[in-house]
C-alpha cells in the first residue's frame, strides 16, 4: 500500500490578502546563493521553497576589503560588507528572470537609515518576481550611534511599521543573536505587523592572526556561521517560539535534513540552508530531500506534528 | 560545478614538497579548460569547512578511463591531508569551475611564465597548445632547485627556461630577465605566480610600450568558489568590484592593475 502523501507545503500570512504559499520548507539563507540566476541554470531551483536573495541596498555596494572571510572551527566568519548591485539593478535586471520561476523569491533588504528601508520596500512593491520581502535588522543604525535595529525592541518595530506603510508584500523579519534577549525583539516585531520571523543572522565574532598581532579581518569583527553555530541557533529559535505566533525560519548551520527536523521540533516551521551550500552547492536540495525521507520513515504525515513537539510544555 | 567523491588513482611527491595527485575525472569535466580549478574538501566532516582552491594541474588517459591531476605545495592542513591520500581513498571535489585562459585562436608565438607552483596551471596549457601545433615557451622560477618542475615532464615541444634566485638550477635570478628578452618575440602571454610576479610583469609590459594580451590566474580567500558567498573579491584598476573565482580567476593584466 503507498504511504498517505507527506504535505510539506506551508503558508506564511494566512488567510490576508498578502498570503504566500511555500510548496516546503526548504528554502536558501541571504547572501549565500548569491541572486540564483548562476544555480538556475544548472539546478532546479522550482523546487526549493524559497529563495532569499543577496542583501540589497538602495544603492550598489562595493563591498569590503578582502580578505573577507576566515574558517574557524565548523565555522565561517565572514565581513562581506553587503556588495550588492542595489535596488535598480535588481528590478531591472534580476527580477524579470525571477517572474520566470514557479519558486517564490524574497529580496532581503537593509537600509543604513529607517527611511531607507521605507524606500526599499516602496521600489520593490509591485515588482514582478518579487514575492515577499525580508527584512535584514541586523545594520549598524547610522542615526543612532552604529545600534543596530534589531538590538532594540523600538527601533525593530519603526523599521517594520515603516516598511509595512510602503509595501503590501509579505514582510519576513531577519533577527540578530547579538541581544541578552531574542524575545522583546520578536514580540515588537511580531505586534508592529511582520507576516514572518527568520531566526537568525550570523553571530559578531572575531579571528586573530597570532603571527602578525592583528585581526584577521580587516574590519576586526565579522559574522560567524556553519554548524559552529547550529546549537546557538537552536536555542534562538526555541526562545524565539516562545514570544511569537508567527511562523519562524530558521537560519545557523542548517546542514541535514536531520538538522532541519531539530530545528522544527524547536518551533521553527522552515529552515534556511546557508554556509553548507558553499561546500555543496547541491545541500539544499539533500536538506529537502533528507527531510522528506525522515518524515516518511517516522511516519509523519504532515510537518505541523514537529512544529515545537520538543518544547516544554509547562 | 557539482559535488563529485572521486577516486585517486595515484599519489606521488613530484619535487620538492611538491605533491601531485591524480583523480578519476568524471564526464562533466570534459569541456574543462586549462585555469579552471576545483575546491577540495578535507576529511569527512566540516572542520576544515571550506574547501581548497586547486587549480586543475593535467590530464591524462588512465587506465581505467580518464584522469586529471592536482599538483601543490604542502602549506596547511589541508594541503597535508590531501598529500597523505593514496590510490583507492576518495576526495570531495566540487568543479570544474571559474574562467580559464582563453587564448586567441589564430596566433602562434607563446609565452607562459610560472613563477612557484604557479606552474600547476601552465603545463596543461603547455600540453594544450603544443597538441594544437603553437609555439610554447616556458618560464619556470622559483627560490631554488627544489621548487622548479621537472622540464622531462613537459612535451619535447616546449621549450623551457628555468631560473632560481640561488642560481641552483638554470639561470640565477627572475624570471623577469628572460621575460624581458622574449616579450618581443610572443603573440600572448599566459601567467601564474605570486601577486608580486604579476606586477612586475605588468611593469614591463608598460615598459616596452608592446600591447600583448596577457592572460593571468589571480589568487584570493576563497569559500565556495562559485559566485555565492563574495569572498573573493578584486578591485580592478578602473573601479568596480569583481569575484576571483566566478569572473576570473583569469584576468588580463592590464584590467588589474
Ligand atoms: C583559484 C586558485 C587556484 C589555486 N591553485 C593552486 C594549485 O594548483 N596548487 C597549489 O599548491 N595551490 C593552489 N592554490 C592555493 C591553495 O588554495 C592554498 O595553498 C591552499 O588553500 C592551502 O590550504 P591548506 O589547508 O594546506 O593551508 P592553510 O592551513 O589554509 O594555510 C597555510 C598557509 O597557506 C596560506 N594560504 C592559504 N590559502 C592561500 C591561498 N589561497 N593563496 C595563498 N596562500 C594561501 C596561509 O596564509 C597559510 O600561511 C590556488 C588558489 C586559488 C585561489
Ligand atoms: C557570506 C555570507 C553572507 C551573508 N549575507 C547576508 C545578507 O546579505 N543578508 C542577511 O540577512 N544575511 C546574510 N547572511 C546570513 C545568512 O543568511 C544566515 O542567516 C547565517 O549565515 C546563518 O546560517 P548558516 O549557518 O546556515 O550560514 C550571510 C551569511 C554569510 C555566510
Ligand atoms: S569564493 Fe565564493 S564567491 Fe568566490
Amino acid at each position: 500500500m503507498p504511504a498517505p502523501s507527506l504535505d510539506l507545503g506551508l503558508t506564511i500570512a494566512a488567510g490576508s490578502k498578502r498570503e504566500l504559499r511555500l510548496r516546503n520548507p526548504v528554502m536558501v539563507a541571504s547572501g549565500t546563493f548569491s541572486n540564483g540566476l548562476e544555480f538556475a541554470r544548472r539546478f532546479d531551483v522550482d523546487t526549493l521553497g524559497a529563495i532569499v536573495s543577496k542583501g540589497t541596498t538602495l544603492r550598489p555596494r562595493r563591498g569590503n576589503r578582502t580578505p573577507r572571510t576566515v574558517e574557524t572551527p565548523s565555522g565561517l566568519i565572514n565581513s562581506i560588507g553587503f556588495q550588492n548591485v542595489g535596488v535598480s539593478a535588481l528590478i531591472a535586471e534580476v527580477a524579470p528572470v525571477w517572474a520566470r520561476w514557479r519558486v517564490p523569491v524574497l529580496v532581503n533588504i537593509m537600509g543604513e537609515t529607517v527611511a531607507e528601508y521605507g524606500r526599499l520596500a516602496a521600489r520593490l512593491d509591485d515588482v514582478d518576481g518579487v514575492a515577499a520581502l525580508e527584512v535584514n535588522v541586523s545594520c549598524p543604525n547610522v542615526e543612532a550611534g552604529g545600534m543596530e535595529y534589531g538590538q532594540d525592541p523600538a527601533l525593530a518595530a519603526q523599521v517594520v511599521r515603516e516598511v509595512r506603510r510602503h509595501s503590501d508584500l509579505p514582510m519576513v523579519v531577519k533577527v540578530t543573536p547579538a541581544v541578552t534577549d531574542i524575545r522583546p525583539i520578536v514580540t515588537a516585531i511580531t505586534d508592529t505587523g511582520a507576516d514572518a520571523i527568520t531566526v537568525m543572522n550570523t553571530v559578531p565574532a572575531l579571528a586573530i592572526d597570532a603571527r602578525a598581532r592583528r585581526p584577521v579581518l580587516p574590519t576586526v569583527f565579522g559574522g560567524l556561521s556553519g554548524p559552529a553555530i547550529k546549537p546557538i541557533a537552536l536555542r534562538a529559535v526555541y526562545l524565539a517560539a516562545s514570544a511569537t505566533h508567527l511562523p519562524i525560519l530558521a537560519a545557523g548551520g542548517v546542514s541535514s535534513g536531520l538538522d532541519a527536523v531539530e530545528f522544527l521540533l524547536a518551533g521553527a516551521s522552515a529552515v534556511q540552508v546557508g554556509t553548507a551550500t558553499f561546500r555543496d552547492p547541491a545541500a539544499p536540495w539533500t536538506v529537502l530531500r533528507e527531510l522528506t525521507e525522515w518524515c516518511e520513515r517516522e511516519g509523519v504525515r504532515d510537518l505541523r506534528e514537529l512544529v515545537g513537539a520538543a518544547r516544554r510544555r509547562d | 560545478m557539482r559535488s563529485d567523491t572521486l577516486e585517486v588513482t595515484a599519489s606521488a611527491r613530484l619535487y620538492g614538497d611538491t605533491h601531485i595527485l591524480w583523480l578519476a575525472m568524471p564526464a562533466s569535466y570534459q569541456a574543462a579548460k586549462p585555469g579552471q580549478f576545483v575546491m577540495a574538501y578535507i576529511g569527512e566532516h566540516t572542520d576544515p569547512l571550506t574547501g581548497r582552491a586547486l587549480s586543475i594541474h593535467r590530464t591524462r588517459a588512465g587506465a581505467q578511463g580518464p584522469e586529471f591531476a592536482l599538483l601543490f605545495d604542502v602549506v596547511g592542513r589541508g594541503t597535508d591531508w590531501l598529500a597523505r591520500r593514496e590510490q583507492g581513498d576518495a576526495v570531495r571535489i566540487v568543479g570544474p569551475l571559474g574562467r580559464g585562459f582563453e587564448p586567441q585562436p589564430r596566433v602562434q608565438r607563446m609565452l607562459l611564465v610560472g613563477g612557484g607552483i604557479g606552474c600547476a596551471p601552465l603545463i596543461w596549457l603547455a600540453d594544450r597548445l603544443t597538441t594544437e601545433g603553437r609555439e610554447v615557451t616556458l618560464l619556470l622560477g622559483g627560490r631554488t632547485a627544489a621548487q622548479i618542475f621537472p622540464p622531462s615532464l613537459l612535451p619535447p615541444d616546449v621549450e623551457v627556461i628555468v631560473t632560481t634566485e640561488d642560481g641552483s638550477l638554470g639561470r640565477r635570478g627572475l624570471v623577469t630577465a628572460p621575460f624581458t628578452e622574449l616579450l618581443p618575440w610572443c603573440d600572448e602571454l599566459f601567467t601564474c605566480g605570486p601577486p608580486a610576479m604579476f606586477e612586475a610583469l605588468h611593469g614591463l609590459l608598460r615598459q616596452s610600450g608592446l600591447r600583448k594580451p596577457a592572460q593571468a590566474l589571480f589568487e584570493q580567500t576563497m569559500v565556495c568558489g562559485m559566485g555565492i558567498c563574495y569572498s573573493c573579491a578584486i578591485f580592478p584598476r578602473r573601479g568596480g568590484v569583481r569575484l576571483v573565482c566566478h569572473d576570473g580567476p583569469m584576468f588580463d593584466l592590464r584590467d588589474i592593475y
